[in-house]
């Protein structure tokens, strides 16, 4: 089978710095993976090049077996790989419903914006169908459709972010720190959202997180990242007895599993 | 005090037109980081071509839809060269872009129109007098159609998925790359509605004050400077900067006559004295609230 994801040799660089250093992963469809390591480690370079916001220096991505190395955000987005950012970052100032239907809109974007409008406004049957399972999805986005992003909490905006990459149908949600400032409660409601929404719905998730523990209990398997170059990867069970990663990413052996 | 009333309801019509220009300076600022040096530009061609068909013997309201329709698209080329290439043209860049492109423009007016002043009739010779207040058509139609302008615009920018989208671009560039909107576009687009509410504003204020090549810069300087009293970024108070600001002028005129007869040299220079005063006042309210 052709996996839904396929990363070849990656490289990142910013000038002379090398953010990622020849990495190399694999995810199939319905799976969900995590990509750990320190700040700093490469990590959200590499999703940022996997969605197109940069060119890599080398390398190659596929997504289900396309080469869509280079391509623009708005093409991988099409083919199903959508990216919740680190920081959320929301529309701050426009209502919950119009950053929702704004991930509608994006799909419908090939480089025109009047183009895309009529295209949208003629799917528009279609994205409402698709706005109303979302709030079935988040009901709490229903309860806030109206306020505007910006004034809602930290963990209602992680959902808002949430809720409008899904406006756009993936079949790869690439979440970059899902856990980043906000409460532990917070975090453990969202992380089972993810898992229900992977195994109820089939959508496969990229984890990208400093918290391993997280990482490890969400996800089946995962890509350790360290100076830009991959150093582990296994099943979550295997990685968190490793003796390495326990001593650097989970507070040593003090912890009581 | 009828004199006062008077200098009013003139500073209300040109500021009405200052504030269409310092609406448009916002939006594309807002939304592209960029400040249009060209913002100009784009009034007094609306003006230009306004007359230019007129000469032409074109019924005034279609010269105008035309004027209005080929500055918009002078706008669109214009954000499609002022963005550049993504990643290598920085905003700095794409401000020295427009200025050279309202220098282009200049000079190409220059050369198409001559260096004299055009003109065309107004709406109507008619004059409202009330109590003594002389009030011109043209001054209401100004008035309103920033009105109306203004309003239609905050509505699409709050009620459409186009405004959306270009709110979005303005609130999170990242966000909006991510969701797949194309940046280019979105400033492409942002261009050419700012052109076509600047060419409106041109076209409209050319019967009271003739337009010339070079009275882009008068326009920019007083379309900055009201969206300068909205942080650069607000439709409403760029809005409300463009009335203050006219109506700052007309009395600095009106009365400055009064004091020496070169006061209208000084209106520009006066007019944006107080609005340094207005907009220093108001930051400092802000920084304290």
């Amino acid at each position: 089978m052709t996996p839904l994801l396929e990363v070849e040799g990656l490289v990142v660089r910013y000038g002379p710095a090398i953010a990622v250093d020849g990495v190399s992963l694999q995810l199939d469809a319905g799976e969900r993976v995590a990509l750990i390591g320190p700040n700093g480690a490469g990590k959200s370079s590499l999703l940022n090049a996997i969605c197109g916001l940069f060119k890599p220096a080398a390398g190659r991505v596929r997504v289900a077996g396309r080469d869509v190395t280079g391509h623009s955000p708005g093409e991988i987005v099409r083919l199903g790989v959508t990216q919740v950012p680190e920081g959320r970052q929301v529309f701050a100032t426009l209502p919950v419903e119009a950053n929702l239907l704004l991930g509608a809109f994006g799909r419908e974007f090939r480089g025109e914006l009047l183009a895309a409008t009529l295209r949208y406004v003629r799917r528009r049957g279609e994205v409402q169908e698709r706005l109303d399972r979302v709030y079935e999805l988040l009901p709490k986005l229903h309860e806030l459709r109206e306020r505007p992003a910006g004034q809602t909490s930290g963990g209602e905006q992680q959902m808002v972010a949430i809720g409008r990459a899904l406006m756009a149908e993936p079949r790869l949600l690439a979440v970059d720190e899902l856990s980043l400032g906000l409460a532990p409660l917070v975090v453990q409601g969202l992380s089972e959202f993810l898992r229900r929404l992977n195994e109820e719905e089939g959508v496969a998730l990229l984890l990208v997180e400093q918290n391993a523990a997280l990482a490890f209990e969400l996800c089946e398997r995962a890509y350790v990242l360290e100076a830009g170059r991959c150093v582990l990867e296994g099943p979550s069970a295997e990685l968190e007895r490793n003796e390495l990663v326990r001593t650097a990413y989970l507070g040593g052996g003090l912890e009581v599993a | 005090m009828t004199e006062f009333v008077q200098l009013v309801v003139i500073g209300l019509s040109t500021g009405s037109a200052f504030a269409l220009v310092g609406i448009s300076f916002a939006l594309i600022f807002r939304t592209t980081n960029i400040v249009n040096f060209a913002q100009g530009a784009f009034a007094v061609l609306g003006g230009q071509f306004t007359v230019w068909l007129v000469d032409k013997e074109w019924p005034t309201a279609a010269a105008a839809i035309v004027a209005v329709l080929l500055v918009t698209a002078v706008g669109a080329l214009v954000g499609l060269l002022a963005v550049g290439i993504r990643g290598l043209t920085t905003p700095l860049a794409s401000l020295v872009i427009t200025l050279g492109v309202a220098f282009v423009i200049q000079a190409l007016q220059l050369l198409s129109f001559g260096d004299r002043p055009h003109t065309y009739p107004s709406i109507s010779d008619r004059v409202w007098t009330v109590q003594g207040v002389v009030v011109q058509p043209q001054y209401v139609l100004i008035a309103a159609v920033t009105v109306v302008a203004t309003l239609l615009l905050t509505l699409v920018l709050r009620r459409t998925i186009i405004g959306y989208a270009l709110v979005a671009t303005s609130d999170s560039v990242r966000a909006a790359e991510l969701v797949g909107l194309s940046l280019r576009s979105v400033a492409v687009v942002t261009f050419a509605v700012s052109a076509l509410l600047s060419a409106i504003a041109g076209l409209l204020l050319t019967p009271i004050q003739p337009v010339n090549y070079d009275s882009d810069v008068g326009i920019a300087i007083n379309g900055f400077a009201a969206a300068a009293f909205g942080g650069l970024v607000s439709i409403r108070l760029a809005f409300v900067g463009g009335l203050v600001l006219g109506v700052a002028q007309q009395l600095v005129v009106g009365y400055g006559d009064a004091i020496t007869p070169q006061a209208r040299q000084y209106e520009l220079a006066a007019a944006l004295v107080i609005m340094l005063v207005l907009i220093g006042w108001r930051s400092r309210k802000e920084t304290v609230t």
